[in-house]
């Protein structure tokens, strides 16, 4: 008996040694294992054992089940790892990719948000006003005398009804204003519009970012220092900038912020960037005219203004030459940005 | 404005200050300068000693020229408009030249076809002296050899001054300013206040004043003076800023304008009947002006008149038959204060401007007036002869100047923020020609900018510089806004689009008339479009009332440069008009797909074009759930529908969707179907901010059954899922449709049918299913469907 089993030990081994296919393994498998198998049918032959060995024999049945098994088992192992290689063996990995489209955002967005995110560390929020202006949020309560050239219908977009298209975002500031009290703490981005024939450098609508704080005791110092933070965060903490006197008609003291820009191959040029000054009692006062109140009598409030042109900052940031590339959307253009 | 150097140079001594220097001084001043003319070092004046032909080539000479250094200088030179003596400009080794473009090159040492020359003879071309030039720049013979060209023709500033500071719109009130700044004193006077003419009010009939358009005029009458070409320095002067000199008397008052920023007029005495009339235009009255043009004037325009007709636009412009000529003796010279409201109005509408009334507009110092004629009679006198009258005729009169101004240190403190002295302020304002008088301040009648206190602090700030002033920052806590909130749901579904592989559009808000008819946005039924009333041209002359227009625009424009497989949105303003004219703004979103839906590749050389069900997909992924597609009867787009959140009476429209009719998509050339949907930012903001609620997830298994059915071709699935939406069966859970198919050729199906396949989820909540409860209610699913539609099950 344990000679027998010894020889289905090594017929089974041999066959499994012959295996090639799962098939193969199987009807090997069936033949030794199965229920008419050679070692299930030596099992079977138990029972004429002499009880004094069905001890060994039974040992010696598990070790070649044992040994039958596990070599099946590695076989398919080897098997499976066989086909898997195979499976996967077809693949060129230099091939190149199914591609995704691919989207992104518009430069413009990409540098409002950039100058969002900062002033909104900073402790300001948003604010909007309407694109379709009164003359008097427009220009009336931002100082601006009526015979002033940029209210001439050669500069501005009118309406029938005397309404126009805003030239600057600061209406922003009269409307926030209009509504909330001191301290206000705001940064407006929008459209605005001038009268302006398209080309590199002027488009007849473009984006701005206002900045107003109004509280107590705001002061031309605490605008330095703002903008400063805000441009250095911007441009890095390296940018040089000057404050050079101006003149707004809403704002007094007036600045305008240049940076000096550093570009490949050129000398180093100061360019400018912001307008911005303490708001104009004048302003505070036509405000409290039209809210009938004392919330922003010029005596005890103070404030600073700043505004920025969206577009240029763009054309700065990412070397754009040419402003119209902005609104003409070639996708050429766009994909640049992602 | 033009300022020269060399003319500053007349009222401050600014020798040891470079070019960069009072750059910096003049743009710290709030000064703006636009350009600097100036010629560049190592350029020196040289006389030609002699010239020889080239040995090699027939077009070049070889001169020696005398630098001024005592040896000569061998040059080769291609120009032929010299001769032996003549003196020009030479740039010597080291010399860089402005190249145009923003570019520069450097003259060195070379050889010119084998023979050495040691530097460049220029033309007034090259020296940026004119815009054209043939051949060489021949300089006046009195110049000294190795004289440096810069002081032949000095620097020249182009300045922009601010509205709020005509007082330097002239070189006095330039130098005024710097010699403040510089702490230099001036040369001269500061200021034409002062005159020792005696005057007199005008006798009837001499000159009277009818408009309060021109509150003071003055007339000093000069006989016997003889009209020629003006000195020298004085023509000189006037080409160094870019003006042409005419003759003696209108040169001196062009100098004059420049010198001290009051405009002046001469009339020629004999061509004046009667007295001067200062009165409003009649309506219709039409006047011949200098510049040779004839202006239709109204009711609203002030002129100068004698007693039959106008001879001047007061402060804009003098007429072409009362000014001086050659043959003029006796003349009349206007000067006085007009109005800057009127000028400013009159110029504007007539298209008209002048040096005058660019200065008028803005305003002239009135105390100045008499002054400054005083000062252009002895000019007149000096220069062209002739006897003055010795008092000067005088209509109306000036007010008393500007009031004084009292300034509290602490005031002025507190707005900049910074620890100024007392001593500091004071010194800063003194030095800008404010005295201080008992507790207030007096002004110069030059400074009609300064009539409030935060005037004197603009002025403190801008003389101390933001150099000197601390950065502080002051930060508050802010709530966010509603427009904080719009923002930031807007960032999101940007880049949600644009990882969905949309590209973001920013297209101009004006549109054409024409690209009305691409709007689709339904939102606006009832409304008009707003048409702006001075639009630049007809291509924008509408306030978009959608975005799509703009988009389909872009599409065209894509397509021209050879990209037709788009995936672009866009978010921003549109405008349109109630029935009762109020405008409305709202913050719209639209997406345009068109082209392949996949980008080809050798994973897929054959992409299928992009389709109503790609952009109701990309709706989805930026919606939230419930978003229903409901068909309307568009008329404009193909398959419109309408994008609604919600079912029922709950239901909120937020947009609309569809394919952009074929035939004008092909109009803008676009082959392939273009899909467009347009909605209303805030009406999809509302309804995604439902409140975020954990559910339980199902704890025991569901069991799915598919079933196959056939329909009537023409059934809408819609309606199907309608069907199980509203099914009462509390353990299905979901049918989704996996599989619809047709077969045109009716082989396998006939042709008037289609088979629509769903996969149906059962399941309770509290316990596993058993088979034959599935198969139970599964079965009475059947027949409701049988009945409802007529199917046949496959």
């Amino acid at each position: 008996m344990l000679a027998q089993l010894d020889t289905i030990q090594t017929e089974a081994l041999a066959a499994i040694a012959g295996i090639t296919d799962e098939a193969s393994l199987e009807e090997v498998r069936i033949a030794f294992l199965g229920k008419k198998g050679g070692l299930t049918a030596a099992a079977a032959g138990m029972r004429d054992v002499p009880a004094d060995q069905k001890k060994d024999v039974g040992q010696k049945l598990n070790e070649v089940r044992e040994a039958i098994t596990s070599a099946l088992e590695a076989t398919g192992a080897d098997l499976i790892a066989k086909k898997d290689a195979a499976a996967f063996a077809s693949i060129d990995a230099t091939l190149p990719s199914r591609p995704l489209p691919k989207g992104g955002l518009h430069p413009l967005t990409l540098v409002l948000d950039e100058a969002v995110k900062v002033l909104r560390r900073m402790g300001f929020a948003l604010a909007e006003g309407p694109e379709i202006e009164t003359e008097w949020h427009c220009f009336d309560a931002l100082n601006t005398p009526a015979d002033h050239p940029a209210r001439n219908e050669s500069d501005t977009f009118y309406f029938e009804n005397g309404k126009l298209l805003r030239t600057h975002t600061s209406s922003v500031q009269i409307r926030t204003m209009e509504k909330e009290v001191p301290p206000v703490r705001i940064i407006a981005p929008g459209s605005a519009f001038r009268r302006d024939e398209i080309d590199a450098t002027h488009l007849s609508a473009f984006h701005q970012l206002e900045g107003l704080y109004v509280d107590q005791r705001v002061t031309l110092a605490d605008l330095k220092g703002t903008l400063e933070y805000f441009f250095r965060e911007i441009f890095g903490a390296k940018t040089e900038f000057r404050f050079r006197p101006h003149f707004f008609p809403f704002t007094e003291p007036s600045f305008e912020v240049d940076i000096k820009l550093h570009a490949a191959g050129r000398a180093a040029k100061w360019i400018e960037i912001a307008g911005c000054g303490m708001v104009d009692p004048a302003v505070f006062a036509e405000v409290g005219r039209k809210r009938g109140d004392a919330a922003y009598d010029p005596e005890k409030v103070t404030g600073f203004a700043f505004g920025m042109g969206l577009d240029r900052l763009a054309m700065i940031m990412y070397g754009i030459p040419d402003l119209r590339l902005l609104i003409e959307n070639d996708v050429r253009f766009l994909q640049q940005f992602r | 404005m033009n300022v020269s150097l060399q003319w500053l140079g007349d009222h401050v001594d600014f020798s040891e200050y470079s070019i960069q220097q009072l750059d910096e001084l003049l743009t710290f001043a709030g000064i703006e300068v636009e350009g600097i003319e100036s010629l560049p070092n190592h350029l020196v004046v040289a006389q030609i000693l002699s010239s020889d032909k080239h040995p090699d080539a027939e077009k070049l000479s070889v001169c020696q020229v005398d630098d001024g250094s005592g040896t000569s200088r061998q040059i080769v030179c291609g120009a032929k408009n010299y001769e032996v003596g003549d003196k020009v400009p030479l740039a010597l080794p080291g010399c860089v030249l402005d190249a145009g473009g923003g570019k520069s090159f450097e003259i060195k040492e070379g050889k010119l076809r084998g023979v050495d020359s040691l530097g460049m003879m220029c033309s007034a071309k090259e020296l940026g002296l004119a815009a054209d030039a043939d051949g060489l720049l021949i300089l006046s013979p009195d110049l000294k050899p190795g004289t440096p060209m810069a002081e032949v023709y000095p620097a020249v500033f182009e300045l922009e001054i601010t509205p709020n500071r005509p007082d330097c719109l002239s070189h006095l009130g330039v130098a005024r300013e710097l010699a403040a700044l510089a702490k230099k004193s001036l040369k001269g006077r500061a200021h034409f206040g002062e005159t020792s003419t005696p005057s007199r009010a005008a006798k009837d009939g001499e000159v009277s004043l009818e408009s309060e358009a021109c509150p003071y005029y003055t007339a000093r009458l000069i006989r016997g003076v003889k009209v020629t070409d003006s000195p020298a320095w004085l023509k000189q002067k006037l080409e160094s800023i870019g003006l042409r000199p005419i003759n003696n008397l209108v040169d001196i008052t062009n100098y004059v304008l420049m010198e001290t920023g009051q405009p002046l007029h001469v009339f020629d005495l004999a061509k004046l009947e009667g007295g001067i009339v200062v009165r409003e235009a009649a309506d219709g009255e039409t006047f011949l002006a200098l510049d040779g043009k004839e202006y239709a004037l109204t009711a609203e325009d002030l002129v100068i008149a004698d007693a039959k007709k106008a001879v001047a636009i007061g402060g804009v412009m003098g007429g072409h038959d009362s000014g001086v000529t050659e043959t003029t003796t006796d003349v009349l010279l206007e000067a006085a204060y007009f109005n800057p409201q009127a000028v400013r109005r009159t110029g504007r509408r007539l298209g008209l401007h002048s040096d005058s009334s660019y200065r008028f507009e803005r305003g002239v110092d009135p105390l100045q007036v008499a002054g400054v004629s005083e000062f252009a009679t002895k000019l007149i006198l000096d220069l062209a002869g002739g006897k003055a009258e010795a008092e000067l005729v005088v209509a109306g009169g000036v007010g008393e100047g500007p009031k004084p101004v009292a300034l509290d240190h602490d005031y002025c403190r507190r707005i900049i923020g910074a620890e100024i002295p007392d001593g500091t302020i004071d010194g800063i304002l003194a030095s800008l020609g404010l005295e201080k008088v008992g507790g207030a301040w007096k002004i110069p009648s030059f400074r009609l900018d300064l009539a409030r206190p935060i005037d004197l602090v603009e002025e403190v700030a801008r003389v101390h510089g933001l150099e000197g002033i601390p950065s502080t920052t002051m930060a508050t806590f802010s709530s966010a806004s509603k427009a904080d909130e719009a923002y930031d749901f807007l960032r999101a579904i940007q880049d949600r689009l644009a990882s969905l592989g949309f590209h973001e559009a920013r297209n101009l808000k004006l549109i054409s008339g024409a690209q009305l008819a691409d709007n689709f946005a339904t939102s606006h039924r009832g409304m008009s479009p707003v048409r702006l009333k001075n639009p630049l041209n007809d291509e924008q002359d509408y306030l978009r009332p959608g975005i799509v227009p703009g988009l389909l625009a872009s599409a065209s424009r894509n397509e021209h440069f050879g990209r037709s497989d788009l995936r672009l949105f866009e978010a921003g303003r549109v405008f349109v008009a109630s029935p009762k004219g109020e405008e409305i703004e709202h913050e719209h979103l639209a997406l345009l797909l068109t082209g392949a839906r996949v980008l080809r590749s050798w994973t897929d050389s054959k992409p299928k074009d992009l389709d109503l069900h790609d952009l109701r997909g990309a709706l989805e992924a930026i919606c939230p759930d419930g978003l229903n597609f409901v068909p309307i009867a568009d008329g404009e787009l193909l398959c419109a529908c309408s994008i609604e959140i919600g079912t029922g009476k709950k239901a909120v429209k937020i947009g609309v969707a569809g394919i952009v009719p074929p035939a004008r998509a092909r109009e803008l050339d676009l082959e392939a179907p273009v899909l467009v949907a347009e909605l209303n930012l805030k009406k999809l903001m509302v309804t995604a901010k439902t409140e975020i609620r954990h559910a339980d997830l199902p704890k025991f298994p569901g069991s799915s059954r598919d079933v196959a059915m056939l329909v009537p071709g023409d059934l809408p699935a819609g309606e199907v899922a309608a069907f199980f939406e509203v099914y009462d069966e509390p353990l299905l859970i979901s049918a989704e449709l996996f599989d619809v198919f047709t077969d045109p050729t009716g082989a396998k199906l006939a042709t008037d049918k289609k088979s629509l396949a769903y996969s149906l989820l059962y399941r309770a909540p509290e316990k596993t299913l058993e088979a034959a409860e599935v198969e139970a209610a599964h079965g009475k699913l059947l027949d409701s469907l049988k009945k409802a539609f007529n199917v046949e099950f496959r």
